[in-house]
Protein backbone atom coordinates (compact mmCIF):
# COMPACT_ATOMS: atom_id res chain seq x y z
CA UNK A 1 0.00 0.00 0.00
CA UNK A 2 2.87 2.24 1.03
CA UNK A 3 4.41 1.81 -2.45
CA UNK A 4 1.05 2.59 -3.78
CA UNK A 5 0.96 5.62 -2.25
CA UNK A 6 4.29 7.08 -3.04
CA UNK A 7 4.46 5.59 -6.24
CA UNK A 8 4.37 8.94 -7.73
CA UNK A 9 1.23 10.28 -10.05
CA UNK A 10 0.08 10.11 -13.66
CA UNK A 11 2.33 12.55 -14.79
CA UNK A 12 5.39 11.70 -12.77
CA UNK A 13 4.97 7.98 -14.23
CA UNK A 14 4.65 9.49 -17.32
CA UNK A 15 8.04 11.93 -17.17
CA UNK A 16 10.12 8.46 -15.80
CA UNK A 17 8.69 5.97 -18.26
CA UNK A 18 9.76 8.71 -21.59
CA UNK A 19 13.10 9.68 -19.58
CA UNK A 20 13.78 6.11 -19.40
CA UNK A 21 12.82 6.21 -23.09
CA UNK A 22 15.18 8.72 -24.20
CA UNK A 23 18.11 6.90 -22.24
CA UNK A 24 17.17 3.90 -23.98
CA UNK A 25 17.29 5.93 -27.57
CA UNK A 26 20.69 7.60 -26.51
CA UNK A 27 22.00 4.27 -25.89
CA UNK A 28 20.85 2.83 -29.23
CA UNK A 29 22.38 5.87 -31.47
CA UNK A 30 25.65 5.51 -29.43
CA UNK A 31 25.58 1.84 -30.35
CA UNK A 32 24.78 2.76 -34.07
CA UNK A 33 27.42 4.96 -34.42
CA UNK A 34 29.84 1.92 -33.03
CA UNK A 35 28.91 0.04 -35.94
CA UNK A 36 29.36 2.85 -38.26
CA UNK A 37 33.02 2.83 -37.25
CA UNK A 38 33.70 -0.67 -36.98
CA UNK A 39 31.47 -1.54 -40.03
CA UNK A 40 32.30 1.93 -42.18
CA UNK A 41 29.39 1.44 -43.81
CA UNK A 42 27.69 4.86 -44.33
CA UNK A 43 24.39 3.56 -44.78
CA UNK A 44 24.07 3.28 -40.92
CA UNK A 45 25.05 6.91 -40.67
CA UNK A 46 21.45 7.70 -40.92
CA UNK A 47 20.05 5.53 -38.26
CA UNK A 48 21.72 8.49 -35.76
CA UNK A 49 19.67 11.04 -37.08
CA UNK A 50 17.02 9.37 -37.35
CA UNK A 51 17.66 8.16 -33.41
CA UNK A 52 18.06 11.70 -32.56
CA UNK A 53 14.94 12.74 -34.26
CA UNK A 54 12.95 10.07 -32.48
CA UNK A 55 14.59 11.44 -28.73
CA UNK A 56 14.08 15.01 -30.17
CA UNK A 57 9.96 14.48 -29.65
CA UNK A 58 10.66 12.38 -26.81
CA UNK A 59 12.88 15.01 -25.35
CA UNK A 60 9.86 17.76 -25.99
CA UNK A 61 7.03 15.55 -24.48
CA UNK A 62 9.31 15.12 -21.25
CA UNK A 63 9.61 18.73 -20.87
CA UNK A 64 5.99 19.61 -21.68
CA UNK A 65 4.92 17.02 -19.00
CA UNK A 66 7.32 17.99 -16.54
CA UNK A 67 6.02 21.71 -17.03
CA UNK A 68 2.01 20.41 -16.98
CA UNK A 69 2.59 19.81 -13.06
CA UNK A 70 5.12 16.37 -12.78
CA UNK A 71 7.23 16.53 -9.78
CA UNK A 72 8.11 19.63 -7.64
CA UNK A 73 9.05 22.67 -8.88
CA UNK A 74 12.09 22.30 -6.60
CA UNK A 75 13.74 19.72 -8.91
CA UNK A 76 12.08 20.73 -11.65
CA UNK A 77 15.02 22.94 -12.92
CA UNK A 78 17.60 20.33 -12.96
CA UNK A 79 15.59 17.62 -14.29
CA UNK A 80 14.93 19.22 -17.54
CA UNK A 81 18.59 20.78 -17.27
CA UNK A 82 19.29 16.89 -17.32
CA UNK A 83 17.85 15.78 -20.47
CA UNK A 84 18.69 18.90 -22.07
CA UNK A 85 22.08 18.63 -21.48
CA UNK A 86 22.12 15.16 -22.45
CA UNK A 87 20.11 16.24 -25.89
CA UNK A 88 24.05 17.74 -26.51
CA UNK A 89 25.59 14.52 -26.74
CA UNK A 90 22.78 13.59 -29.90
CA UNK A 91 24.01 16.84 -31.47
CA UNK A 92 27.79 15.47 -30.94
CA UNK A 93 26.74 11.78 -32.43
CA UNK A 94 25.22 13.90 -35.40
CA UNK A 95 28.27 15.57 -36.25
CA UNK A 96 30.29 12.64 -35.86
CA UNK A 97 28.60 10.63 -38.33
CA UNK A 98 28.20 13.27 -40.69
CA UNK A 99 31.78 14.07 -40.60
CA UNK A 100 31.96 10.29 -41.11
CA UNK A 101 30.81 10.42 -44.88
CA UNK A 102 33.64 12.61 -45.55
CA UNK A 103 36.72 11.63 -43.69
CA UNK A 104 39.75 10.21 -45.38
CA UNK A 105 39.13 6.14 -45.12
CA UNK A 106 43.04 5.40 -45.93
CA UNK A 107 43.44 7.79 -42.69
CA UNK A 108 41.19 6.47 -40.91
CA UNK A 109 42.65 2.73 -41.07
CA UNK A 110 45.74 4.65 -38.66
CA UNK A 111 43.02 6.13 -35.89
CA UNK A 112 40.01 3.24 -36.06
CA UNK A 113 41.29 1.43 -33.24
CA UNK A 114 40.95 4.37 -31.05
CA UNK A 115 37.79 5.48 -32.65
CA UNK A 116 36.63 2.27 -31.87
CA UNK A 117 37.62 2.35 -27.99
CA UNK A 118 36.09 5.84 -27.84
CA UNK A 119 32.73 4.46 -29.16
CA UNK A 120 33.16 1.33 -26.86
CA UNK A 121 33.21 3.87 -23.93
CA UNK A 122 30.75 5.64 -24.91
CA UNK A 123 28.27 3.09 -25.01
CA UNK A 124 29.46 2.01 -21.87
CA UNK A 125 29.18 5.59 -19.69
CA UNK A 126 25.35 5.73 -21.36
CA UNK A 127 24.36 2.42 -20.11
CA UNK A 128 26.41 3.55 -16.52
CA UNK A 129 24.09 7.01 -17.07
CA UNK A 130 20.55 4.81 -17.92
CA UNK A 131 21.53 2.45 -14.82
CA UNK A 132 22.37 6.04 -12.73
CA UNK A 133 18.66 7.35 -13.53
CA UNK A 134 17.12 4.40 -12.63
CA UNK A 135 19.23 4.10 -9.07
CA UNK A 136 16.86 7.37 -8.39
CA UNK A 137 13.90 5.38 -8.50
CA UNK A 138 15.10 2.24 -6.72
CA UNK A 139 17.51 2.95 -3.85
CA UNK A 140 21.03 1.83 -5.30
CA UNK A 141 23.88 3.44 -5.13
CA UNK A 142 24.60 6.76 -7.37
CA UNK A 143 27.29 7.97 -6.25
CA UNK A 144 29.48 4.65 -7.39
CA UNK A 145 28.15 5.24 -10.72
CA UNK A 146 28.82 8.91 -10.80
CA UNK A 147 32.58 7.77 -10.05
CA UNK A 148 32.65 4.90 -12.68
CA UNK A 149 31.75 7.85 -15.59
CA UNK A 150 34.42 9.99 -14.31
CA UNK A 151 37.17 6.86 -14.34
CA UNK A 152 35.38 6.19 -18.30
CA UNK A 153 35.60 9.89 -19.35
CA UNK A 154 39.31 9.89 -17.95
CA UNK A 155 40.41 7.03 -20.37
CA UNK A 156 38.73 8.57 -23.57
CA UNK A 157 40.65 11.79 -22.41
CA UNK A 158 43.77 9.50 -22.49
CA UNK A 159 42.88 8.24 -25.47
CA UNK A 160 42.13 11.48 -27.45
CA UNK A 161 46.18 12.53 -26.30
CA UNK A 162 46.98 8.97 -28.43
CA UNK A 163 45.06 10.46 -31.08
CA UNK A 164 46.31 13.75 -31.25
CA UNK A 165 49.63 12.17 -31.24
CA UNK A 166 48.68 10.10 -34.64
CA UNK A 167 47.08 12.85 -35.99
CA UNK A 168 49.82 15.11 -36.16
CA UNK A 169 52.15 12.67 -37.80
CA UNK A 170 49.16 12.81 -40.83
CA UNK A 171 50.16 15.77 -43.38
CA UNK A 172 46.83 17.73 -43.93
CA UNK A 173 46.90 19.12 -47.45
CA UNK A 174 44.22 21.06 -47.84
CA UNK A 175 42.10 23.17 -45.29
CA UNK A 176 38.55 20.91 -45.62
CA UNK A 177 40.80 17.54 -44.75
CA UNK A 178 41.91 19.50 -41.58
CA UNK A 179 38.69 20.87 -40.88
CA UNK A 180 36.85 17.11 -41.25
CA UNK A 181 39.05 15.78 -39.42
CA UNK A 182 39.17 18.05 -36.51
CA UNK A 183 34.90 17.90 -35.83
CA UNK A 184 35.24 14.73 -36.36
CA UNK A 185 37.39 13.67 -33.53
CA UNK A 186 36.29 16.94 -31.37
CA UNK A 187 32.82 15.91 -31.70
CA UNK A 188 33.89 12.06 -30.81
CA UNK A 189 35.64 13.46 -27.65
CA UNK A 190 32.82 15.59 -26.53
CA UNK A 191 30.32 12.79 -26.22
CA UNK A 192 32.17 11.25 -23.08
CA UNK A 193 32.02 15.23 -21.46
CA UNK A 194 28.63 15.51 -21.92
CA UNK A 195 27.72 12.25 -20.28
CA UNK A 196 30.01 13.11 -17.07
CA UNK A 197 27.78 16.55 -17.14
CA UNK A 198 24.48 14.69 -17.11
CA UNK A 199 25.37 12.27 -14.28
CA UNK A 200 26.97 15.25 -12.45
CA UNK A 201 23.22 16.76 -12.40
CA UNK A 202 21.76 13.48 -11.34
CA UNK A 203 24.15 13.52 -8.59
CA UNK A 204 22.83 17.15 -7.84
CA UNK A 205 19.31 16.17 -8.38
CA UNK A 206 19.77 13.45 -5.71
CA UNK A 207 21.47 15.13 -3.13
CA UNK A 208 19.16 18.21 -3.71
CA UNK A 209 16.00 16.87 -1.58
CA UNK A 210 18.35 15.85 1.47
CA UNK B 1 -23.14 46.39 22.55
CA UNK B 2 -23.83 42.91 21.26
CA UNK B 3 -23.61 44.13 17.53
CA UNK B 4 -20.29 46.08 18.67
CA UNK B 5 -18.67 42.43 19.81
CA UNK B 6 -19.86 40.43 16.94
CA UNK B 7 -18.55 43.34 14.36
CA UNK B 8 -15.17 43.32 15.95
CA UNK B 9 -14.78 39.32 16.25
CA UNK B 10 -15.94 38.68 12.80
CA UNK B 11 -13.25 41.74 11.45
CA UNK B 12 -10.58 39.88 13.41
CA UNK B 13 -11.48 36.96 12.21
CA UNK B 14 -11.40 38.35 8.51
CA UNK B 15 -7.61 39.72 9.34
CA UNK B 16 -6.68 35.91 10.45
CA UNK B 17 -8.14 34.98 7.22
CA UNK B 18 -6.02 37.54 5.49
CA UNK B 19 -3.11 37.63 7.04
CA UNK B 20 -2.24 34.03 8.73
CA UNK B 21 -3.42 31.88 5.82
CA UNK B 22 0.32 32.31 4.37
CA UNK B 23 1.44 30.62 7.76
CA UNK B 24 -0.35 27.22 7.14
CA UNK B 25 -0.89 27.92 2.80
CA UNK B 26 2.47 29.59 1.61
CA UNK B 27 5.20 26.56 1.88
CA UNK B 28 2.74 24.10 -0.17
CA UNK B 29 1.57 26.93 -2.63
CA UNK B 30 5.00 27.63 -2.85
CA UNK B 31 5.84 23.96 -3.82
CA UNK B 32 3.70 23.43 -6.22
CA UNK B 33 2.20 21.28 -4.38
CA UNK B 34 -2.14 22.85 -4.51
CA UNK B 35 -2.90 25.84 -6.09
CA UNK B 36 -4.11 28.41 -4.43
CA UNK B 37 -7.65 28.26 -5.02
CA UNK B 38 -7.95 24.81 -3.89
CA UNK B 39 -5.42 25.22 -1.12
CA UNK B 40 -7.63 28.07 0.30
CA UNK B 41 -10.75 25.72 -0.06
CA UNK B 42 -9.08 23.14 1.96
CA UNK B 43 -8.32 25.79 4.48
CA UNK B 44 -11.50 27.01 5.06
CA UNK B 45 -13.01 23.84 5.69
CA UNK B 46 -10.53 22.82 7.87
CA UNK B 47 -10.46 26.19 10.18
CA UNK B 48 -13.96 25.27 10.14
CA UNK B 49 -12.98 21.73 11.45
CA UNK B 50 -10.37 22.95 13.86
CA UNK B 51 -12.64 25.38 16.11
CA UNK B 52 -15.62 22.97 16.08
CA UNK B 53 -14.07 19.90 17.02
CA UNK B 54 -10.88 21.18 19.07
CA UNK B 55 -11.81 25.25 19.84
CA UNK B 56 -13.39 24.40 23.30
CA UNK B 57 -10.46 24.24 25.27
CA UNK B 58 -8.66 27.59 24.20
CA UNK B 59 -12.23 29.10 24.33
CA UNK B 60 -12.92 28.37 27.89
CA UNK B 61 -9.32 29.67 28.39
CA UNK B 62 -9.34 32.58 26.68
CA UNK B 63 -12.99 33.43 27.93
CA UNK B 64 -13.73 31.97 31.05
CA UNK B 65 -10.50 31.09 32.90
CA UNK B 66 -8.42 34.18 31.97
CA UNK B 67 -10.94 36.68 32.86
CA UNK B 68 -14.85 37.35 33.84
CA UNK B 69 -16.00 38.89 30.18
CA UNK B 70 -17.67 42.02 30.57
CA UNK B 71 -20.30 42.65 28.14
CA UNK B 72 -20.50 45.87 28.72
CA UNK B 73 -16.62 46.94 27.54
CA UNK B 74 -15.69 43.95 25.83
CA UNK B 75 -17.01 45.23 22.24
CA UNK B 76 -14.33 47.63 23.11
CA UNK B 77 -11.22 45.65 23.77
CA UNK B 78 -11.62 43.66 20.21
CA UNK B 79 -12.23 47.09 18.73
CA UNK B 80 -8.85 47.62 20.02
CA UNK B 81 -7.62 44.39 19.20
CA UNK B 82 -9.11 44.60 16.07
CA UNK B 83 -8.42 48.16 14.58
CA UNK B 84 -4.35 47.03 16.05
CA UNK B 85 -4.36 43.69 14.31
CA UNK B 86 -5.10 45.15 10.61
CA UNK B 87 -3.16 47.62 11.70
CA UNK B 88 -0.13 45.98 11.96
CA UNK B 89 -1.10 43.76 9.02
CA UNK B 90 -1.82 47.16 6.66
CA UNK B 91 1.77 48.86 7.77
CA UNK B 92 3.46 45.82 7.86
CA UNK B 93 4.21 45.60 11.97
CA UNK B 94 5.30 42.00 13.35
CA UNK B 95 1.96 42.14 15.89
CA UNK B 96 1.27 38.35 17.18
CA UNK B 97 -2.71 38.25 16.98
CA UNK B 98 -2.90 35.71 20.17
CA UNK B 99 -1.04 38.80 22.37
CA UNK B 100 -2.97 41.66 21.34
CA UNK B 101 -6.46 39.78 21.95
CA UNK B 102 -4.79 38.79 25.58
CA UNK B 103 -3.20 41.82 26.37
CA UNK B 104 -6.37 44.28 25.20
CA UNK B 105 -8.78 41.62 27.32
CA UNK B 106 -6.42 41.91 30.66
CA UNK B 107 -6.44 45.59 30.45
CA UNK B 108 -10.17 45.43 29.42
CA UNK B 109 -11.10 43.68 32.60
CA UNK B 110 -8.63 45.78 34.78
CA UNK B 111 -9.92 48.72 33.87
CA UNK B 112 -13.43 47.54 34.85
CA UNK B 113 -12.57 45.92 37.94
CA UNK B 114 -13.36 42.69 36.67
CA UNK B 115 -11.10 39.63 37.91
CA UNK B 116 -8.35 38.65 36.09
CA UNK B 117 -7.35 34.72 37.05
CA UNK B 118 -3.20 35.78 37.22
CA UNK B 119 -2.42 31.91 36.98
CA UNK B 120 -4.19 31.68 33.72
CA UNK B 121 -2.24 34.71 32.34
CA UNK B 122 0.91 33.27 33.94
CA UNK B 123 0.67 29.58 32.21
CA UNK B 124 -0.41 31.52 28.86
CA UNK B 125 2.61 34.08 29.82
CA UNK B 126 4.75 30.38 29.99
CA UNK B 127 2.97 28.62 26.86
CA UNK B 128 3.89 31.73 24.51
CA UNK B 129 7.93 31.33 25.85
CA UNK B 130 7.33 27.65 25.68
CA UNK B 131 5.77 26.99 22.03
CA UNK B 132 8.58 28.40 20.10
CA UNK B 133 10.95 26.41 22.58
CA UNK B 134 9.43 23.28 21.86
CA UNK B 135 8.86 23.84 18.03
CA UNK B 136 12.86 24.31 18.16
CA UNK B 137 13.41 20.58 19.41
CA UNK B 138 10.65 18.79 17.79
CA UNK B 139 11.86 20.59 14.47
CA UNK B 140 15.77 19.90 15.35
CA UNK B 141 15.02 15.75 16.25
CA UNK B 142 12.45 15.35 13.00
CA UNK B 143 14.91 16.68 10.91
CA UNK B 144 17.39 14.67 12.26
CA UNK B 145 15.21 11.65 11.74
CA UNK B 146 13.69 12.58 8.38
CA UNK B 147 17.07 12.90 6.94
CA UNK B 148 17.91 9.66 8.07
CA UNK B 149 14.85 8.14 6.51
CA UNK B 150 15.66 9.48 3.25
CA UNK B 151 19.21 8.32 2.99
CA UNK B 152 17.49 4.83 2.71
CA UNK B 153 14.40 5.72 0.03
CA UNK B 154 14.95 6.68 -3.88
CA UNK B 155 14.73 9.69 -4.73
CA UNK B 156 11.46 10.07 -6.74
CA UNK B 157 9.70 8.63 -3.74
CA UNK B 158 11.50 11.22 -1.49
CA UNK B 159 9.81 13.65 -3.84
CA UNK B 160 6.10 11.94 -3.61
CA UNK B 161 6.72 11.70 0.32
CA UNK B 162 7.49 15.54 0.28
CA UNK B 163 4.47 16.36 -1.95
CA UNK B 164 2.41 14.56 0.00
CA UNK B 165 3.60 15.37 4.20
CA UNK B 166 3.39 19.08 2.53
CA UNK B 167 -0.09 19.04 2.01
CA UNK B 168 -0.54 16.91 5.36
CA UNK B 169 1.45 19.70 7.66
CA UNK B 170 -0.42 22.89 5.75
CA UNK B 171 -3.70 21.01 6.57
CA UNK B 172 -2.43 20.64 10.48
CA UNK B 173 -1.61 24.36 10.55
CA UNK B 174 -5.06 24.78 8.62
CA UNK B 175 -6.73 23.05 11.40
CA UNK B 176 -5.02 24.92 14.50
CA UNK B 177 -5.64 28.18 13.00
CA UNK B 178 -9.48 26.98 13.55
CA UNK B 179 -8.70 25.18 16.64
CA UNK B 180 -6.14 27.97 18.51
CA UNK B 181 -6.51 31.34 16.43
CA UNK B 182 -9.95 31.64 15.83
CA UNK B 183 -10.83 30.02 19.17
CA UNK B 184 -8.63 33.14 20.98
CA UNK B 185 -11.19 35.43 19.30
CA UNK B 186 -14.60 33.77 19.78
CA UNK B 187 -13.89 32.54 23.14
CA UNK B 188 -14.80 35.89 24.76
CA UNK B 189 -17.55 36.51 22.19
CA UNK B 190 -19.06 32.78 23.38
CA UNK B 191 -18.80 33.64 27.66
CA UNK B 192 -19.50 37.05 27.24
CA UNK B 193 -22.97 35.95 27.65
CA UNK B 194 -24.68 37.23 24.44
CA UNK B 195 -27.64 35.33 22.54
CA UNK B 196 -26.28 34.05 19.60
CA UNK B 197 -26.51 30.67 18.06
CA UNK B 198 -23.01 28.76 18.95
CA UNK B 199 -23.06 26.87 15.49
CA UNK B 200 -23.82 30.00 13.66
CA UNK B 201 -20.93 32.22 15.24
CA UNK B 202 -18.34 29.42 14.71
CA UNK B 203 -20.07 29.46 10.42
CA UNK B 204 -19.73 32.81 10.31
CA UNK B 205 -16.19 33.31 11.59
CA UNK B 206 -15.02 30.47 9.57
CA UNK B 207 -16.29 31.90 6.27
CA UNK B 208 -15.06 35.17 7.46
CA UNK B 209 -11.39 33.49 7.72
CA UNK B 210 -11.70 31.44 4.41
CA UNK B 211 -13.41 34.74 2.90
CA UNK B 212 -10.19 36.67 4.16
CA UNK B 213 -7.48 34.38 2.84
CA UNK B 214 -9.68 34.06 -0.37
CA UNK B 215 -9.48 37.72 -1.32
CA UNK B 216 -6.46 39.39 0.50
CA UNK B 217 -4.25 36.08 1.36
CA UNK B 218 -2.72 35.98 -2.28
CA UNK B 219 0.21 38.40 -2.27
CA UNK B 220 1.87 37.58 1.11
CA UNK B 221 1.35 33.58 -0.02
CA UNK B 222 2.89 34.46 -2.80
CA UNK B 223 6.06 36.31 -1.25
CA UNK B 224 5.95 33.73 1.65
CA UNK B 225 5.97 30.67 -0.29
CA UNK B 226 8.24 31.55 -3.20
CA UNK B 227 10.91 33.41 -0.76
CA UNK B 228 11.39 31.00 1.29
CA UNK B 229 10.50 27.61 -0.42
CA UNK B 230 12.50 27.24 -3.71
CA UNK B 231 15.49 27.33 -1.25
CA UNK B 232 14.29 23.79 0.27
CA UNK B 233 11.40 21.89 0.02
CA UNK B 234 12.64 19.41 2.82
CA UNK B 235 13.41 22.33 5.15
CA UNK B 236 9.96 23.36 5.07
CA UNK B 237 8.14 19.89 5.28
CA UNK B 238 10.03 19.82 8.36
CA UNK B 239 9.35 23.07 9.86
CA UNK B 240 6.04 23.31 9.31
CA UNK B 241 5.19 19.79 10.57
CA UNK B 242 7.28 20.55 13.74
CA UNK B 243 5.25 24.11 14.17
CA UNK B 244 1.91 22.11 13.63
CA UNK B 245 2.53 19.32 16.06
CA UNK B 246 3.81 22.47 18.44
CA UNK B 247 1.00 24.05 18.19
CA UNK B 248 -1.20 21.40 18.36
CA UNK B 249 0.08 20.36 21.59
CA UNK B 250 -0.93 23.35 23.04
CA UNK B 251 -4.27 23.67 21.72
CA UNK B 252 -4.82 20.34 23.49
CA UNK B 253 -3.84 22.03 26.61
CA UNK B 254 -5.98 24.92 26.05
CA UNK B 255 -3.45 27.64 25.45
CA UNK B 256 -3.54 30.52 22.83
CA UNK B 257 -0.37 30.50 21.24
CA UNK B 258 0.68 32.23 18.24
CA UNK B 259 1.16 30.07 14.64
CA UNK B 260 4.06 32.52 13.81
CA UNK B 261 6.34 32.24 16.55
CA UNK B 262 6.14 28.16 16.44
CA UNK B 263 7.02 28.63 12.68
CA UNK B 264 9.83 30.87 13.91
CA UNK B 265 11.10 28.39 16.03
CA UNK B 266 10.59 25.04 13.73
CA UNK B 267 12.53 27.43 11.57
CA UNK B 268 15.33 27.73 13.85
CA UNK B 269 15.42 24.19 14.98
CA UNK B 270 15.73 23.38 11.22
CA UNK B 271 18.54 25.42 11.24
CA UNK B 272 20.03 24.05 14.11
CA UNK B 273 20.31 20.68 12.89
CA UNK B 274 22.83 22.32 10.07
CA UNK B 275 25.10 23.81 12.99
CA UNK B 276 24.01 25.99 16.00
CA UNK B 277 25.82 29.11 14.25
CA UNK B 278 23.02 29.29 11.80
CA UNK B 279 20.90 30.72 14.81
CA UNK B 280 20.34 34.34 14.33
CA UNK B 281 20.09 36.20 18.21
CA UNK B 282 19.00 38.86 16.28
CA UNK B 283 15.91 37.48 15.59
CA UNK B 284 15.27 36.30 18.93
CA UNK B 285 15.94 39.52 19.86
CA UNK B 286 13.57 41.16 17.63
CA UNK B 287 11.18 38.43 18.29
CA UNK B 288 11.40 39.46 22.47
CA UNK B 289 10.65 43.32 21.58
CA UNK B 290 7.60 41.98 19.32
CA UNK B 291 6.50 39.98 21.84
CA UNK B 292 6.94 42.77 24.62
CA UNK B 293 5.33 45.46 22.38
CA UNK B 294 2.20 43.55 21.13
CA UNK B 295 1.16 42.91 24.62
CA UNK B 296 1.89 45.91 26.65
CA UNK B 297 0.58 48.14 23.64
CA UNK B 298 -2.50 46.18 23.78
CA UNK B 299 -3.21 46.20 27.27
CA UNK B 300 -2.18 50.40 27.56
CA UNK B 301 -4.71 50.70 25.13
CA UNK B 302 -7.55 48.82 26.11
CA UNK B 303 -6.60 49.59 29.71
CA UNK B 304 -7.24 53.65 29.28
CA UNK B 305 -10.03 53.25 26.55
CA UNK B 306 -11.66 51.22 28.88
CA UNK B 307 -11.02 53.64 31.81
CA UNK B 308 -12.07 57.06 29.93
CA UNK B 309 -15.50 54.91 28.24
CA UNK B 310 -16.08 54.16 31.80
CA UNK B 311 -15.93 57.48 33.26
CA UNK B 312 -17.74 59.46 30.47
CA UNK B 313 -20.76 57.05 30.44
CA UNK B 314 -21.13 56.60 34.41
Amino acid sequence: MLEKFFGGGKLEKKALESIKNYLQIFISAQECLKNLFLTENLEKSYCIENLEREADSVRREIISTIYEGAFLPYIRPNLCAFIEITEKAFDFMKICAFEFRYLNKEFYQTIKEEVLKIANINIEMAEILYRAFQSLMEKNNLREKNLAIRIYEKKVDEIKLDLIEKVRQKEVTNFWEGKNIDEFLNALVKISDIIEDASDYLYILDISLK
Amino acid sequence: MTELILLTSFLIAFAIGSNDASNALSISIGAGVIRFKKAVFLFGILVFAGIWLNGNRVMETVGKNLIQVNPETLGFSLLISAVLIILSNWKKFPLSTHQIIIGSLVGNALASNSPVNFLSLFKILLSWITSPIIAVFISFFVYKLVEKFFLKIAFFKIERFLKTFLLISASLISYNTGANEVATVLGPVVYSGISINFFLLLSISSFLVFLGAYILSDRVIETVGKGILPLDPFSGFVAQISAGVSLFFFTLLGMPISTTYCMIGAITGVGMSKGLKTVKLGLIKKIAINWGLSLSLAFFLSFVITKIILIKFH
